[in-house]
């Protein structure tokens, strides 16, 4: 037996040393630089001669990603940016996002298109000679059934919505509305038990706003309303096309009006769809090990030229030390970099490029000369100036370009509380000093006060590590309604005082300052401002609001409040949670996609904002919805966030800025903040 | 000793029942629309549609009724059978987008080629070091051995492993995390390379690829060094323990007595009895072994089921969850039963008794 160990362990030990000594992976050889590059978005250089970097296989590129779940492949289904980034390089949309632009638009699967004089009419003339990865040819039908089965598809869970208002009218934003005016919504069931007639009649009515015509090679989209940013909707992954042939080949919807109703309220779990792709998109999917990894392989029947890249390896390394060390040894060209661990990979960097905000654009890449590491954000890296020789890090970092989600100090102005139903984050429910009561935060002053007592130094600081900006508005840098100078509120504890004593909580008429029988400013207030546990920005936010407001009033409190998610959400569907902060992620770059959650839609209503509130915001959106002139949208949400300042309705507090890295041989990203992910189809290796 | 097999292979039907009721029994701490996810893939989107759901799978029925619907499923009016695991149906993962029996049974190979490739390794230098170590007891190799394996043990696992990754793969760039290399990988997946075992080390050797071979092997070495390394010093501790007690044994004073040489002394006589301690603490450390080796796994983004576990533990995925807990739950049985078995052999009066 003894005999036996020693050979097996002879035998293990060899056998690590031959596999130490083997070499690794044969390098592939470098491939020629690219003939052309268009993605026209890596602004021309300044750098000094610096030292050369190289990938060891130029073919295949290997992104180091967190643990990310994803959710489904099928675009009409798909809505989180782990599954659209796949999804993008996978399959295509009609137009597309011009390089790193938001607001600008290419032809892609459509040549061109038409709009009617009106707006509400669009026609797409479809390229010819395009084929599915599985060789099917692109045609018109593909096109038109690919959009009405995300239609009828429908479901909350999907990004449906996003195409339903331009189809179907603002505010039906789902099938079901066109059938029981949305008692069935999210319910198959309930929604295939209506009259048979009824729900043929939905169907075509959707079939009727999307028309194929093979024959001329178009398809035909009429609107129920002019849509100012329909582009920039069907530009995004849910407006993607897939064959018609293998869809239902592999059992989806036939495409008759007398069976949709079976694929209503899909589910990413039970959908044919949600692992496998078919598109005409630049990369095919090669091997889908969710939680493993997702191999996208070179499309070499792509209408375009091919990729440069043979393969594309998004590997899914939970480990952020896994990760640095790939990154160090160069087996990774792009991670995921936790913002507690950027240092790291800072001192690291050997070339950065900053965002201009002027610009809306990446300044040119600077050789890293020196580093600060008690520095914040750019400030921590310094440029080479002529002559000198970088430091020679193997790492780009790419910094401050605003992101595309936002956090927003909401009130609820009309507290949900009842005596059946107590609320428990107001206190006592009544002006006090122990509680407030229901419609305390109804008072415009009360807002006012809250927003003046808000330090987004410390909030930038000390959270972002300098790497986010304040948000003035509820639109962001690229889209229509985006102004530097628009009215902002800023820490002023004085304003802010000023404003608590001009309130008037216990409508008696007279300003809480010189209320005889006390008001606000004498009584004090208690109030709970919840967070989701784990969530460290909101939860400093509530504590700088806090600190803040006692100083401005020794009897004002806010106690902060971290809740289990579940319970957090449930208490602010209900409507119940007076003081909180909302995030928002875009689904596309434009101001309704903001202005609409946080007026009339989602948050809109968790801040109880009342009717006539609603209605003034409504009519602006819908004129700056189906306004479909830039320059015209922009003076439309002015007005919407004039309107938001003056009423005080939430507070804009921060946007993240960028801070994101990448070996030096990678060429060719295109940065735009509104892809799900990397679009690999323009990258490369030189 | 084959009725004593027979004896101990009886009582696992009933360990597994038992081990099913455990596992049941957690999940009725949880809501039953949160049970829901045992019959269906994904959670119903619309609230109102619950509680018809809750009475159709009879998730508000007594619990022996549910358990019962577990075991066996629910079979509908078209005769569709929904859940059951007694028919292999162990629901779908949400964090894998596939039946857990398809994750387990695509990460269960990479932790059974870890296992085979780190027992040597971990059991048998562990054992020898415990051996050296009572041997020259108090001497310096003893005390060597004994420091070597404290620092081991002292070392959370995660540190000695991202170490390990710091100096030998993005340093030296000797063994790379992950279970195979990017080139590799596509020759694996592909057609022309049959998988007989889905152990890529002896498939590689099966289909004469040795250059493959070699590749796995690359990986494996960070994984089997950190696991044997935190393992060594469990293994020299009792090991010596169980060897000083041996060796102070009259038998082995007569053994010395009569003059026979000490390597038979120690590795004949001594040895053999000291391993009974040796032996149960082995299979439980395989046992851990294939349950997979969980931060060991993630560190080096080795794709066994240990990383799996942690995935959809992570991702709330209770039914993944419920798998990956009844599948350790059958190892562990099974492991049990072949130390009995081991145990047997190695000392006559357990199978006598």
């Amino acid at each position: 037996m003894r005999k036996l160990f020693a050979l097996l362990s002879l035998l293990v030990v060899a056998s690590m040393v031959l596999a130490a000594c083997a070499t690794a992976p044969a390098a592939t050889e470098p491939a020629a630089p690219p003939a052309n590059d268009n993605t026209a978005t890596e602004p021309a250089t300044t750098a000094p001669e610096a030292p050369t970097f190289a990938s060891a296989d130029t073919t295949t590129f290997v992104v180091a990603e967190s643990e990310v779940g994803i959710d489904t492949l099928d675009p009409a289904l798909a809505y989180d940016t782990a599954s659209a980034e796949i999804i993008q390089n996978t399959y295509e949309t009609l137009v597309f996002y011009d390089g790193d632009k938001t607001d600008a638009f290419v032809p892609m699967l459509a040549e061109s298109w038409e709009t009617s004089a009106d707006g509400t009419v669009y026609t797409f003339k479809i390229r010819s000679g395009v084929k599915f990865h599985q060789g099917g040819d692109l045609t018109p039908s593909d096109v038109a059934y690919s959009f009405q089965r995300g239609l009828l598809q429908g479901g909350y869970s999907s990004p449906q919505w996003l195409l339903a208002e331009p189809f179907f009218g603002v505010g039906n934003d789902d099938i079901s509305i066109l059938v029981d005016e949305g008692a069935s919504a999210d319910d198959r069931e309930a929604l295939s038990a209506n009259d048979p007639a009824t729900l043929v009649a939905a169907c075509e009515k959707v079939q009727a706003a999307i028309v194929a015509d093979d024959a001329a090679g178009t398809v035909t989209m009429t609107l129920a309303q002019p849509w100012g940013p329909f582009l920039a909707t069907i530009a995004q992954t849910w407006g993607s096309v897939m064959d018609k042939e293998w869809v239902v080949e592999n059992g989806g919807w036939d495409g008759s009006c007398d069976t949709w109703q079976n694929f209503y309220g899909m589910t990413s779990a039970d959908d044919p769809f949600s692992t496998v792709a078919n598109g005409t998109g630049p990369f095919t999917l090669e091997k889908f090990a969710n939680g493993e990894e997702i191999v996208l392989a070179r499309f070499d029947g792509y209408w375009r030229e091919p990729s440069k890249l043979e393969r594309v390896v998004l590997k899914q390394v939970p480990e952020w030390g896994t990760r640095f060390s790939m990154m160090q040894a160069g087996d990774a060209d792009l991670a995921t970099v936790p913002s507690a661990n950027r240092s790291q990979m800072d001192e690291l960097v050997g070339a950065f490029q900053v965002y201009d905000a002027e610009t809306n654009a990446y300044g040119p890449i600077q050789e890293v000369c020196n580093y600060d590491a008690g520095a914040l954000g750019a400030a921590k890296f310094t440029a080479c100036a002529a002559g000198e020789t970088g430091n020679g890090g193997p790492f780009l970092a790419r910094l401050g370009r605003p992101g595309i989600s936002m956090d927003v100090l909401l009130f609820n102005w009309f507290i949900a509380s009842s005596e059946e139903s107590p609320n428990p984050y107001i206190g006592s429910g009544a002006l006090d000093g122990n509680g407030i009561p229901s419609d305390f935060f109804s008072d415009v002053h009360i807002r006012k006060g809250f927003a003046y007592a808000f330090d987004w130094d410390t909030l930038i600081n000390d959270v972002f590590s300098g790497e986010a900006v304040q948000s003035y508005q509820l639109t962001l840098p690229g889209m229509p309604g985006f102004f530097l100078d628009t009215p902002h509120y800023t820490l002023d504890l004085e304003k802010s005082a000023e404003e608590f004593k001009m309130a008037d909580v216990d409508k008696d008429g007279i300003p809480a300052g010189e209320d005889p029988e006390g008001d606000v400013w004498t009584a004090g207030f208690r109030v709970q401002m919840a967070y989701n546990q784990g969530n460290n920005t909101r939860q400093t936010i509530a504590e700088i609001l806090a600190g803040n407001l006692a100083t401005v009033n020794e009897l004002f409190l806010v106690e902060t409040l971290g809740l289990p998610w579940p319970a957090y959400l449930r208490a602010q569907r209900a409507k119940q949670i007076p003081l909180m902060t909302g995030g928002w992620l875009e689904d596309i770059h434009d101001p309704h996609n903001w202005y609409q959650p946080y007026t009339t839609g989602t948050y809109g209503g968790r801040q109880s904002l009342p009717d006539d509130v609603k209605n003034q915001f409504k009519d602006i959106l819908n004129r700056g919805v189906s306004e479909t002139d830039p320059a015209k949208r922009a003076e439309i949400y002015k007005e919407a966030n004039q309107l938001y300042y003056d009423l005080a309705v939430g507070v804009p507090l921060e946007v993240a800025t960028s801070h994101g890295f990448a070996q030096r041989w990678v060429q060719g990203v295109i940065l735009n903040p509104i892809f799900p992910g990397f679009y690999y189809y323009t990258i490369y290796k030189d | 000793m084959i009725n004593y097999i027979i004896r101990r292979l009886m009582l696992v039907p009933l360990l597994l029942f038992g081990v099913t009721i455990l596992i049941f029994g957690m999940l009725s701490f949880l809501q039953p629309v949160e049970r829901l996810a045992l019959y269906m893939r994904d959670f119903p989107k619309n609230d109102k549609v619950v509680p018809a759901l809750i009475a159709k799978y009879d998730l508000d029925k007594p619990i022996f009724v549910q358990y019962w619907n577990w075991l066996v499923g629910k079979v509908d009016a078209s005769g569709t059978r929904e859940g059951g695991i007694l028919f292999g149906n162990f629901g779908y993962s949400r964090s894998a987008s596939q039946p857990v029996v398809d994750l387990i049974m695509r990460r269960f190979p990479a932790t059974l080629e870890l296992t085979i490739w780190a027992v040597a390794p971990v059991v048998l230098v562990g054992i020898w070091l415990g051996v050296q170590a009572a041997v020259h007891h108090n001497g310096v190799i003893d005390q060597a051995a004994r420091i070597f394996s404290i620092v081991g043990t002292s070392f959370p696992t995660f540190v000695f492993g991202l170490l390990m990754l710091m100096i030998f793969y993005a340093n030296l760039q000797w063994f790379p995390p992950g279970r195979l290399s990017d080139e590799f990988s596509k020759v694996v997946e592909s057609a022309a390379f049959n998988r007989y075992t889905y152990l890529i080390t002896f498939d590689a050797i099966l289909n004469g690829r040795f250059d493959i071979f070699l590749d796995a092997l690359r990986h494996l070495v960070m994984p089997i060094l950190t696991l044997s390394y935190i393992n060594w010093a469990t293994f020299l501790r009792v090991t010596r323990g169980s060897m000083l007690e041996t060796l102070r044994m009259e038998y082995v004073t007569t053994a010395r007595a009569k003059g026979l040489p000490e390597r038979d002394v120690i590795y004949k006589h001594a040895q053999p009895n000291a391993m009974l301690p040796v032996v149960t603490l082995a299979g439980f450390s395989v046992v851990g072994l294939l349950a997979g080796a969980v931060i060991t796994e993630t560190v080096f983004n080795y794709p066994g089921i240990g990383s799996a576990a942690v995935r959809a533990a992570t991702s709330l995925d209770v039914v993944a969850m419920l798998g990956f807990a009844l599948f350790d739950g059958f190892i562990l049985i099974v492991a049990a039963l072949v130390v009995d078995i081991l145990y047997a052999l190695v000392d006559p009066r357990v199978r006598l008794s």
